[in-house]
């Protein structure tokens, strides 16, 4: 239901000599169908392109080549709110910090209604939020556990067909991790949401039905995360030692 | 004595249907138009004649005075000079503010001249709002100055609002700041067209444990262009924080000027300040929620100067 055609993309290389391209690829053909309702976790070491494939679904980065469709519509060509309207939202990895603007003003936003009841309500079904957060301004001084539970809060909110979450346990105490992998489950059950989540967590990556990982811009593994393992270990053998293990250090302490 | 134009006026600047409850003072074109004093606070033409003397009693809890001026008259440039004393554990709000209605092609403009003595343990909030509405071409222009002098252990909260409309405005405020006392300042001015607007500020921390926090939101639209300086200067063991932050947007020009100054070794100051275009990762968030480009914007700007 939502289709991934061949897409790319590439970027700029800031840093680019003469003798080196000039453009960078980040994702490199990739194709994948999501399914309506399922649950899909998208892993992959630092940098493979994993929130680049997520905001190319949102239309935040654009194509350099392929297609996009959702419910059998090309949204390639399509604006953000467009996208946002037809169903698909996006929590970003991080949430952008306001002056002025509180988390009332955007839970009214994704849920079309400044209704007060309605708003409670809201809070209470996404539960990892206080209800005191309603009229903090969400600026640079909300902590960053804080500002991501705010930002889960407003996706939910909108309803979405397609709910896609960043690294949504970013600075969440490792005691929430659990309720809102059962959150998730529970808004993927109740409403049929297709959910698309970029982790690296074991808890999120255990929910998932479906597991992608990601490297170097294209898919390496689909499937389940037993079948996955091989390869997850085999990306964590760390590749520093000879900078950190060498003469001047004594050990690794990662 | 109120026309429609007048009750529109007062509805913009100080949100009232009507008349209010409790002490006022309306002036129109220059003139009284209607005041009415309380128990607590007295309201009486000073002495020179040229403005009012607004005198609350020491110990006057949850009273209101309002004093809106009104200018509709085609060539009128009015000067007004008010002085407030607020006396000592009082803790009343203050609603002033100024609207002139502009219906010819001659412009028009009020200069309110506003002194607080502000008494020991006293607390104030201040909101003063400019607003300028009609069809004419007249240049409007408004140049308030606010001068406040805190004694010990008071407080005072200024929400200083000018939202479009005003083609010129020069605003002064100097501020004395005692022992123990707090001083808050936000002003929230926005400009479109050809406007210019300018914020002078000279704040003094001179009483041990003083505090102040200065806090100036400018939104820069068209052609206009603002100016905002702050000069903040701490004579004792005080706290001081200064935050401008300018929202640029078409051909907008801006200049954010804030000054520290710390002649206590205890002093501890801090400023900060910023200018830009409307932050890229707030619009992609609020249009991620479903919001075109331009609601975006929209929502952006009046939450930044709500």
């Amino acid at each position: 239901m939502l289709e991934l055609q061949n897409i790319s993309f590439t970027a700029p290389e800031s840093d680019s000599g003469s003798d080196s391209p000039p453009v960078r690829s980040i994702i490199n053909d990739i194709s994948f169908t999501f399914e309506p309702g399922k649950f899909y976790a998208i892993t992959g070491p630092n940098g493979s392109g994993k929130t680049t494939v997520a905001k190319l679904i949102m239309g935040i980065n654009k194509l350099t080549d392929g297609k996009i469709t959702f419910e059998d519509k090309d949204i390639s060509q399509m604006s953000i709110n467009e996208r946002s309207q037809a169903g698909i939202v996006y929590g970003f990895q991080n949430p952008a910090r306001f002056k002025g603007t509180t988390f009332r003003d955007l839970l009214s936003i994704a849920a079309g209604t400044d209704d007060e009841d309605a708003l409670t309500d809201i809070i209470a079904r996404v539960g990892v939020c206080s209800f005191d957060f309603l009229d903090k301004p969400v600026d640079s001084k909300l902590s960053g556990g804080e500002i991501k539970k705010i930002e889960l809060a407003t996706v939910i909110a909108r309803n979405p067909k397609v709910a896609i979450y960043d690294e949504p346990d970013t600075g969440i105490d490792l005691w929430t991790i659990g309720p809102m992998v059962d959150l998730l489950k529970k808004e993927q059950a109740e409403n049929n949401t297709t959910t698309i989540v970029v982790s690296h967590n074991k808890s999120f990556l255990e929910a998932a039905d479906t597991l992608l990982l990601i490297k170097d811009g294209k898919i390496g593994y689909t499937g389940d995360l037993e079948g996955a393992m091989p390869m997850l270990e085999d990306l964590s053998v760390c590749t520093f030692s000879e900078k950190c293990e060498g003469e001047g250090n004594a050990r690794c302490y990662r | 004595m109120l026309d429609a134009i007048d009750k529109q006026v007062l509805k913009e600047v100080a949100d009232l249907e009507g008349v209010p409850k409790g002490a006022y003072n309306i002036r129109k074109n220059g003139q009284l138009v209607g005041r009415e004093v309380s128990a607590n606070i007295n309201i009486e033409a000073s002495e020179k004649g040229d403005g009012i003397t607004i005198n609350i009693k020491p110990g006057t809890v949850n009273e209101s005075v309002y004093i809106p001026v009104i200018l509709s008259q085609a060539g009128l440039h009015d000067v007004v000079y008010n002085t407030f004393i607020i006396g000592e554990d009082a803790d009343v709000t203050i609603v002033a503010g100024c609207g002139i209605h502009c219906g010819s092609s001659e412009s028009e403009g009020h200069s309110g001249i506003h002194e607080f003595q502000i008494k020991s343990g006293a607390k104030v909030k201040y909101v003063e709002k400019h607003v300028a509405l009609g069809e004419g071409t007249g240049r409007r222009i408004l140049n308030p100055t606010t001068k406040v002098f805190m004694e010990e252990n008071a407080s005072a909260e200024m929400e200083l609002t000018q939202l479009g409309g005003v083609d010129e405005a020069k605003r002064y405020n100097e501020a004395q700041i005692g022992a123990g006392s707090v001083l808050l300042i936000t002003e929230r001015v926005m400009t479109e067209g050809s406007q210019a607007a300018e914020s002078r500020n000279d704040i003094e921390l001179s009483g041990t444990d003083s505090k102040a926090n200065i806090v100036s939101r400018s939104v820069v639209k068209g052609d206009s262009n603002q100016d905002f300086y702050v000069n903040l200067t701490a004579r004792a063991k005080c706290y001081g924080h200064i935050e401008c932050d300018a929202i640029i947007m078409d051909n907008g020009t801006n200049q954010t000027i804030p000054a520290l100054k710390a002649l206590h070794p205890d002093a501890e100051m801090t400023h900060e300040a910023s200018i830009g275009k409307i932050a890229n990762d707030q619009l992609m968030k609020l249009m991620s929620l479903g919001l075109s480009y331009d609601a975006a914007v929209n929502k952006i700007i009046q939450g930044f100067l709500k």
